[in-house]
């Protein structure tokens, strides 16, 4: 466990000094601030001036996702600083659990940043403290973990950029897959079988995805909440438990 | 103690090491010598438990290197090493320290490695910002942080310009009287021929020679006998292949 802490210390250390990672940032700020003119057009409207808001947040924060994680394992294989902790009484699945816990705590932090400036333009604009707001960049932060751990078990395999299209895509696919199969069901045969196979195998990411529930202020179901984040711990274990297996017989 | 026994590893379907077999005394500076590809690197990162070999058994200090806690003992520099480039000289030697569990509460002793390795003057800067020469330092004092019993050094005076090359061999003849178990490559055989007790030769990962240094040298230069081995084995090599 010590171990798995010092290189997720370290992780983070070396990730938030990225000068990058505060240009994204920048543009992310910007852009949730843009939500104060979107307030004018919208006429108040708090649904609109949340929805742009929560939206950007998801996409920004998905961008630093990929821009620090995509690379994460590859670089230390190609640049060789694995040969520093891989000497020394580490093993290979603790750099794996490290890595991980380093790139989703800067990803929380700079999620924390983003969540500030949208808390503060919503009460700015009458909306109080959107504690529902909230809980959906909670989920939102869930799901990166999991996308983390996506883009972990590809790199344990895959070049960054292979490993990123795939990532992405598992990422498009997990958030179309309910209304696939809903539509499949409709045709039936090998293609329902297919996308169905296809919903068990990869992870379904709209679990995650509460933004319309909370801008309209819908009931949200504890329960549900609570089971998305159960489901999003189980598939990373699984997915950071394939990487340590691929990456234990790596040749470095 | 380290023991090599008839370690075996390929790529591709090549040998690189080809039933190595070699055993180092406690206390000694033992210098590992072949040309580029010979397969000094790939023997070193196996004995460091980076790389598995496919066959044969290396044990340091009667313990397995497969064994991950018998790297409690080493301390290993690479070759050419890479860092972590936003980190402080200073933060990544605690970062080190810290995978032995003793960072913090041996600041001052990962200070006085800087300074002995030349770099306290530069603790708190960027890594990013060091030259080549002070990479190849922080690298051997990071090597250092645990008080290893045994060092593995793959090329330590690579880089470095005369003046760093007397301070880390000062340093590795200090570790020497320390009682310390030294285990180099190196390609720069003046060096070696002033640092080692024994030295080992591998072409082609075979071992051509193990045994001290004198021996070997006969009263030539190292350097001398380095080539006229590897000529005499290139030789060989080719009058098999003939037949």
């Amino acid at each position: 466990m010590r171990n798995i802490i010092v290189i997720a210390k370290n992780t983070f250390r070396e990730t938030i000094r990225d000068r990058i990672l505060y240009g994204i940032l920048g543009f992310a700020a910007l852009y949730i601030l843009l939500d104060l003119f979107m307030a004018r057009l919208a006429l108040g409207d708090l649904v609109m001036i949340k929805s742009f808001g929560l939206a950007g947040i998801y996409l920004f924060g998905l961008m630093i996702t990929i821009f620090l994680g995509a690379s994460i394992l590859y670089k230390e294989i190609e640049r060789r600083t694995l040969y520093f902790v891989l000497s020394k009484p580490v093993s290979r699945r603790q750099v794996i659990l490290g890595k991980f816990a380093g790139l989703f705590t800067a990803v929380i932090f700079t999620t924390a940043l983003m969540a500030v400036i949208y808390l503060a333009v919503i009460f700015y604009e009458g909306g109080g403290f959107d504690y529902l707001g909230l809980l959906a960049i909670f989920m939102q932060v869930v799901e990166m973990g999991l996308f983390i751990a996506l883009l972990i078990f590809f790199s344990s395999f895959a070049a960054p950029m292979t490993s990123t299209v795939c990532a992405v895509l598992v990422l498009f696919s997990g958030h179309l897959l309910d209304s696939v199969l809903k539509n499949s069901k409709l045709i039936g045969g090998l293609t329902y079988r297919l996308i169905k196979a296809a919903y068990y195998v990869l992870p379904n990411l709209e679990k995650f995805n509460i933004r319309n529930i909370v801008v309209h202020r819908v009931a949200i179901m504890p329960a549900s909440v609570l089971w998305a984040v159960a489901y999003a711990v189980f598939y990373s274990v699984l997915l950071l438990f394939f990487a340590s297996v691929i990456f234990k017989k790596r040749e470095l | 103690m380290i023991d090599l026994k008839n370690l075996k590893k390929s790529y591709d379907g090549r040998a690189v090491v080809d039933g190595l077999t070699l055993h180092i005394k406690t206390g000694h500076v033992f210098g590992f010598l072949g040309q580029n590809g010979a397969g000094k690197t790939t023997t070193i990162k196996m004995i460091v438990g980076l790389s598995a070999p496919e066959e044969g058994e290396i044990k340091i200090g009667g313990r397995s290197a497969s064994d991950v806690s018998s790297r409690e003992k080493i301390g290993f520099m690479p070759e050419a090493p890479y860092f972590y480039e936003r980190l402080t000289g200073l933060e990544f030697m605690k970062f080190c320290a810290d995978l032995f569990g003793r960072g913090h509460s041996g600041l001052g002793r990962l200070e006085e490695i800087l300074r002995q390795v030349g770099l306290y003057d530069a603790k708190d800067r960027a890594i990013g910002n060091y030259s080549k020469g002070m990479k190849q330092r922080l690298g051997f004092a990071q090597a250092l942080v645990n008080n290893p019993e045994y060092i593995f050094l793959d090329e330590p005076l690579d880089g470095l310009d005369p003046i760093g090359r007397k301070e880390i061999k000062e340093i590795i003849k200090s570790l020497k009287r320390g009682g310390k178990t030294v285990f180099f490559n190196s390609h720069i055989l003046y060096d070696t021929e002033e640092l080692c007790d024994e030295i080992g030769i591998i072409h082609h990962g075979r071992l051509l020679y193990a045994g001290p240094v004198k021996e070997f040298c006969a009263g030539r230069p190292l350097e001398t006998r380095f080539v006229e081995e590897v000529e005499k084995a290139e030789k060989i090599v080719h009058e098999t292949a003939q037949i």
